[in-house]
């Protein structure tokens, strides 16, 4: 039996690769930067490889000297796999893009290094692997985001940044010691059979749940994520794409001991639905394009926080995926964005639905979803209540395509198109899920039965995305209204929330260098 | 007293209002990123020379307006620059100040330059005082803002339209806390209480600030400098708007806003009160530069005048042509077509190029297919007289549209707040397929042809013949046609680079040159115009043919549009594209030396590169402007740095092509000159920043990072490879084959361009048989062969 999982082997790649650019961190290394993207291509072809050792003799563990060390399962699978594409298309990208650079061969090392740090920790089999690999991902990470040491913009979200992070690892390092204390044993195999937890399991779940959240930059902790934008832009595709998701995966990874805990759920569930509205909603208030990405990112990781917290563990891992690979493009791509924001205003004003619009295109939305939702529970089998109301929250948001082809002004012809495509998104992402829950569910805990608290939690996370996404169609009619000029003043601001966390850390404070 | 303090007279009001309106004129206009074109940073210094205008920017900017005086003394000991260039500044320089001999030049040239340091703003010092960083909280704070209110579509919700500057800062700073929560205390009901306009709020500020009159303007100037690039885009709002021949009081309500902010900031720290009276009498003292500043300018003009020298040694005098040319191709006069015209020229002696302006003396706003909205192509001094459009078919163009606003409907599903979840789950997994695409640059294209652009109203016959007559005469261009001539514009492929019309055309206003040649072409073509000039005693050949293309920058490639049938010419055709194919592998082998990272063979590719920062280095390196016949210029390799137009005064009637010459295209290349300069020389004010860290603001710039300073002019990446600057900062020297009294008629009738002249932010020289033969000096008099010459006027 073949006992060495092949993308294990990946971080020894890449740190061989990082090695020769250490010694050469200057400008224009020679031919180095095409020798880290080889290393990357190296990776993903060994991550392939291991999908297929995976597919061929199922689950590994490497053990050395005794210990766990990295684990080989669907979950460690597909995310050595995203990170691996992720860290070839970035380091690819980073190849062009930093010529010239003064410390062109410290940022591939750099990178190379965190790509690496980045794949053990989503492979790890243990949770002391894993807490030495968010600590040496977060040290890599602050030295990219220094990568332009004498900005002071840069100096202040670095502290920012490693005070978050530091926390979270030290949450994590908590958490470590309660479980290796309370069920002696701290392999992630065996923690996903722990029948229940006591006291100290139940904090050690709580230090948990805070970690992912500080590492997600779920609120009110958020602030970090809006300010990293000080390093080149592969950096924050790395970071937002990649990880950023640290703390998601830490969850899906102990998805077996977090679920035991009824109020972390809770938790998960308010503070990621919060988050992601609030998210959303700066966003759109956003008009540096960078700037308006961080705050979709802290949404969309709140978004994935509540899948969470409602037991949809496979659900958070492709929403994990698809966002990646979304937000990793929308970083790169983002230089477009003169031509697309001016492209837009091109083809003339933009039709506005009114209230009866909105409210045809919330009633074909729901009839939609009630057609495709029968249709894969007759296909796949009956969903759980979380899962039905996840589709709703999904639902909600594609009745505005639908409503912006239902506004008065907009000619039958664009109709046509927005239900169209409405239908697409609805189907493209059911068949997403079915294909999820294939491919992972078997290995993560099924969604909890929902009790009276569970209930309560689904209504009002169904009501609030409602809510807000019946005001988003709406939007045209109340935007510019000057009663919502003090409202939008303030979430274009974040509420403050990170203003306030300069005053309390010194970041109004003269740089030193300043 | 029954009159408040804070009422102060009427006359010092008018006249604070005064130092406003002259301080916002100091400041450049930038335009947006969608069209962007080069513009004189100095504009607002044009009536001062170099060194006192090197005084007056670092005063309120702390940058210095020379190259680093060490690059310059190394080029003095490398040779590059020449004892004779030095002693030639020196004697031209009129400063009482400066050294009195080429020894005592060169000994205080070899000491180090002090560094320009601004006079601090009531922030600066408040910040010094408290600790508190205040001038980064006001940047991020008005960055914000200013982000949302100038923004043409980034953020779904955008402020409330329809309001001036003015009244929407006050509307979001009486609710935005980030100030209190900072520290300082009370200025949301502090910018509550400020006069309602403001006029009246620059007025009161400056009581309370204790401004006298005299140092108004400069602190005024102050502090529009530290708000960085946005009053140059409201100086934009202003400039367009007089185009049109209306106003727009942005750039004050600019002023008015930041000053609210340190009259704020006086009161919260009233220690640094007497540490401001002092900046404040400073700012009231003249303008006048320093010895140093002195001694820069004339080394700066030394390494002009070196520049000149190996001009001079290239410009040996016209190589004579004769018989009827196989192809003539006219190019833009933009320095990188020289490069493909040498190129285009060394394939067969029978072909001839010709320099103008690349939007062909067409003055056309364009409304492409899909849209309403008009794109002017012309430079951006003139004001649009024709208008143009791309149109389809009714049934066709409706199309178009719907397309549009089905993916326009798309990008918001994309965006809005719910929804936004729904698109990552549905279309997420899309993206890694994109990514690929990407990657390997497999998305990226040529952009395909527009359909047919037609002058829409159009032209009545007469209109037509006069028209093309203007245009022919302007380019030298009324003998001796070809059978084919070509009309080349020109436009650069780049991916993903928010400076991408920094590329294209200046002279079609940050646009590819398409749309100007393939008009002009079809006008040329047409039999109405054709009738028409030869009854205005311009006949074409029956034979000629007129064909517009397009030049690509990056890759050196020029496309062809065909659109008007010709079986006749298709041999012509085909002959041309084999020599322009020809012609542009050994213009890449030309430029593959210059770029990083670069082969001949692989240039190509950094059109389609998503992470390509330097596709290719637009206008870097440009130094000279020659007017005057090609075969003054044709065979020397001039290095892709000098502006070429064509220009025969023996057949210019009332040189009233020459007085366009100096007035339009002379202007737009003396600013693109000095954009380069500025942004080599004072990129911290006037460069666009780095472009690894670009955060695109609003659809129309950037701001580096997280930082809320929008970044007009060059980003580093345009001007320098890593390594050294590609951009060697020179005043341009224009060089005019024309006799010298003409030209300072036209000078004296035209106070802009003679100011510019007088004041050395150009060089004029005249050439006689291709060599040069007089030098312009101040007040319209001529050096010629070292001799002062009074002007015959």
């Amino acid at each position: 039996m073949l006992t060495l999982p092949l993308i294990a082997l990946s971080p020894l790649v890449l740190a061989g690769a990082a090695l020769p650019l250490a010694l050469r961190p200057g400008r224009r290394p020679g031919r180095l930067p095409a020798l880290a993207e080889g290393a990357a291509l190296a990776s993903l072809a060994l991550a392939v490889l291991g999908v297929g050792q995976l597919v061929l003799s199922g689950p590994h563990t490497l053990w050395l000297a005794g210990s766990a060390i990295v684990r080989l399962d669907a979950v460690s699978a597909t995310l050595a796999l995203l990170v691996s594409f992720l860290g070839w298309v970035v380091l690819r990208y980073s190849r062009r893009y930093l010529d010239g650079e003064t410390r062109e061969g410290w940022f591939g090392c750099l990178t190379l290094l965190a790509i690496a740090a980045v794949l053990v920790l989503v492979q790890a089999a243990s949770l002391p692997v894993m807490v030495a690999a968010f600590a040496i991902t977060g040290g890599l990470l602050r030295q990219l985001l220094l990568f332009y040491p004498d900005r002071p913009a840069a100096q202040r979200a670095a502290a920012k940044f490693t005070r978050s992070w530091v926390a979270g690892d030290l949450a994590l390092a908590l958490a470590t010691v309660l479980v290796w204390h309370g069920l002696g044993t701290t392999r992630i195999a065996d923690l996903a059979q722990v029948p229940a937890l006591d006291g100290a399991g139940h904090l050690a779940v709580a230090l948990l749940v805070l970690a992912a959240a500080l590492k997600t930059a779920a609120f009110p902790l958020h602030g970090w994520l809006t300010e990293v934008m000080e390093a080149p832009t592969p950096v924050s595709a790395l970071l937002h794409a990649g990880i950023i998701n640290a703390g998601g995966v830490l969850l899906i990874t102990l998805s077996g001991l977090v679920q035991h805990s009824a109020g972390a759920m809770a938790a998960l569930v308010v503070l990621g639905g919060f988050t992601a509205l609030f998210g959303a909603l700066v966003m759109l208030t956003q008009s540096a394009v960078k700037t308006a990405l961080a705050w979709s990112t802290i949404a969309q990781m709140g978004f994935m926080l509540l899948q969470c917290g409602l037991g949809l563990w496979a659900l958070a891992l492709l929403h994990i995926v698809a966002h990646s690979l979304y937000k990793a493009h929308a970083f790169l791509s983002s230089g477009g964005a003169v031509r697309e924001v001016n492209a837009v205003r091109k083809p003339g004003a933009v039709a506005i639905p009114g209230v009866g619009a909105v409210a045809r295109s919330f009633a074909l939305a729901l009839a939609l979803y009630v057609v495709v939702a029968a249709g894969f529970t007759v296909l796949v089998g009956a969903k759980s209540p979380q899962a039905l109301a996840l589709g709703t929250m999904l639902i909600f948001g594609v009745s505005y395509l639908i409503a912006q082809g239902l506004a008065d002004a907009a000619p039958g012809a664009l109709t046509r198109r927005t239900v169209g495509a409405s239908l697409a998104a609805a189907l493209a992402y059911f068949s997403f899920q079915v294909l999820a829950q294939i491919v992972w569910g078997p290995m993560l805990p099924p969604a909890p039965t929902a009790g009276a608290l569970e209930w309560a939690l689904i209504v009002l996370a169904v009501l609030s995305f409602g809510l807000v996404a019946f005001a988003q169609a709406l939007f045209p009619l109340w935007a510019h209204h000057p009663s919502t000029a003090g409202l939008r003043v303030h979430l274009a601001n974040g509420l403050y929330l990170n203003a306030l966390l300069d005053r309390m850390i010194g970041g109004f404070r003269m740089s030193p260098n300043s | 007293m029954f009159l408040k303090h804070s009422q102060i007279a009427p006359a010092l009001a008018s006249r604070l209002l005064t130092a406003a309106e002259a301080a916002a004129r100091a400041i450049p206009p930038a335009f947006p990123l969608e069209a962007t074109v080069a513009v004189n940073p100095f504009l607002g210094q044009a009536a001062m020379d170099l060194a006192q205008a090197s005084a007056r920017l670092a005063r309120v900017g702390g940058v210095g307006l020379t190259r680093p005086r060490a690059d310059l003394a190394a080029q003095v000991q490398a040779g590059a620059i020449s004892d004779d260039d030095l002693a030639e500044a020196l004697i031209a320089c009129a400063s009482p100040l400066k050294p009195a001999d080429l020894a005592m030049l060169k000994a205080r040239m070899q000491g180090a330059a002090p560094t320009p340091k601004a006079l601090p703003t009531v922030a600066e010092l408040a910040a010094q005082a408290s600790g508190t960083d205040w001038p980064v909280l006001i940047e991020r704070s008005f960055g914000l803002w200013a982000a949302g209110h100038f923004d043409r579509g980034q953020a779904l919700w955008t402020p409330r339209p329809g309001m001036g500057a003015f009244a929407a800062w006050r509307e979001w700073a009486i609710h935005d806390l980030t100030p209190e929560i900072a520290g300082l205390d009370g200025f949301c009901a502090h910018v509550a209480q400020a006069p309602d306009t403001a006029d009246r709020a620059i007025v009161r500020a400056a009581d309370r600030l204790g401004l006298t009159e005299a140092a108004a303007e400069g602190v005024f100037h102050r502090l529009l400098v530290d708000l960085g690039g946005w009053p140059m885009h409201a100086r934009w709002l202003l400039w367009q708007a007089e185009l049109r021949g209306t106003t727009d009081t942005t750039l004050t309500d600019l002023l008015a806003i930041r000053l609210i902010w340190d009259e704020a900031l006086l009161a919260h720290c009233p220690a640094i009160r007497s540490d401001w009276q002092a900046t404040v009498a400073a700012h009231a003292a003249p303008v006048l530069p320093s010895p140093d500043q002195v001694l820069d300018s004339i080394l700066q003009e030394a390494a002009e005048r070196a520049h000149q020298r190996q001009l001079a040694a290239r410009l040996t005098g016209p190589a004579p042509r004769a018989g009827r040319a196989r192809l003539q191709a006219a190019f833009c006069i933009d320095v990188r077509s020289e490069i493909l015209r040498r190129a285009l020229e060394g394939q067969d002696g029978g072909i001839e190029t010709l320099g103008f302006a690349g939007f062909f003396g067409l003055p056309v706003a364009h409304r492409p297919t899909g849209t309403d909205e008009a794109q002017a192509h012309l430079p951006a001094l003139l004001v649009p007289a024709m208008s143009s459009t791309s149109h389809q078919e009714p049934a066709q163009e409706a199309a178009t549209r719907i397309n549009a606003r089905a993916r326009r409907a798309w990008g918001r599903f994309r965006q809005a707040a719910v929804s936004s979840f729904a698109f990552v789950e549905a279309a997420g997994p899309a993206y890694g397929g994109k990514l690929i695409r990407d990657a390997l640059g497999l998305g990226a294209g040529p952009a395909a042809p527009q359909p047919m652009p037609r002058l829409d109203p159009g032209l009545t016959a007469a209109q037509k013949a006069q028209t093309a007559a203007a245009i022919l005469r302007a380019m030298s261009l009324t003998t001796g046609h070809a059978r084919l001539v070509l009309l080349i514009g020109h436009g650069a492929q780049v991916t993903n680079n928010p400076h991408e019309s920094a590329y294209h055309c200046g002279a079609c206003c940050g646009q590819t040159g398409e749309v100007s040649a393939r008009l002009l072409a079809a006008l040329l073509n047409d039999p109405q115009t054709r009738t028409g000039l030869a009854a205005l005693g311009l006949a074409l050949p029956a034979d000629t043919l007129f064909v517009a293309g397009l030049h690509d920058t990056v890759t050196d490639t020029v496309l062809l549009y065909r659109d008007q049938p010709s079986p006749d010419h298709a041999a012509d055709l085909n002959q041309a594209q084999r020599w322009l194919a020809a012609a542009g592998q050994q213009a890449r082998a030309e430029r593959a030396r210059l770029l990083p990272s670069a082969r001949a063979n692989t240039l190509a590719r950094r059109a389609s590169d998503w992470a390509e920062v330097r596709p290719e280095w637009g206008l870097a390196g440009c130094g000279a402007f020659i007017a005057a016949p090609r075969t003054v210029t044709a065979g020397r390799d001039l290095q892709g740095r000098a502006f070429l137009h064509s220009y025969d005064w023996t057949q210019d009637t009332g040189f009233a092509t020459l007085e366009l010459i100096l007035t339009a295209p002379v202007i737009v290349a003396s600013w693109i000159s000095l954009q380069y300069f500025g942004s080599t020389v004072a990129p911290e004010v006037f460069g666009g920043g780095n472009k690894l860290i670009h955060n695109v603001v609003g659809g129309i710039g950037v701001v580096e990072g997280n930082g809320g300073r929008l970044r007009p002019g060059l980003p580093w990446q345009s001007v320098h490879d890593g390594t050294r600057p590609m951009h060697e900062a020179l005043r341009l020297s224009v060089l005019i084959e024309a006799p010298l009294d003409p030209i300072t008629d036209i000078l004296r009738r035209h106070a802009q361009v003679r100011q510019l002249v007088d004041n050395g932010w150009l060089h004029l020289l005249a050439l006689k048989n291709g060599q040069i033969a007089a030098r312009y000096r101040a007040g319209l008099t001529w050096d010629q062969a070292g001799t002062p010459m009074p002007s015959a006027a």
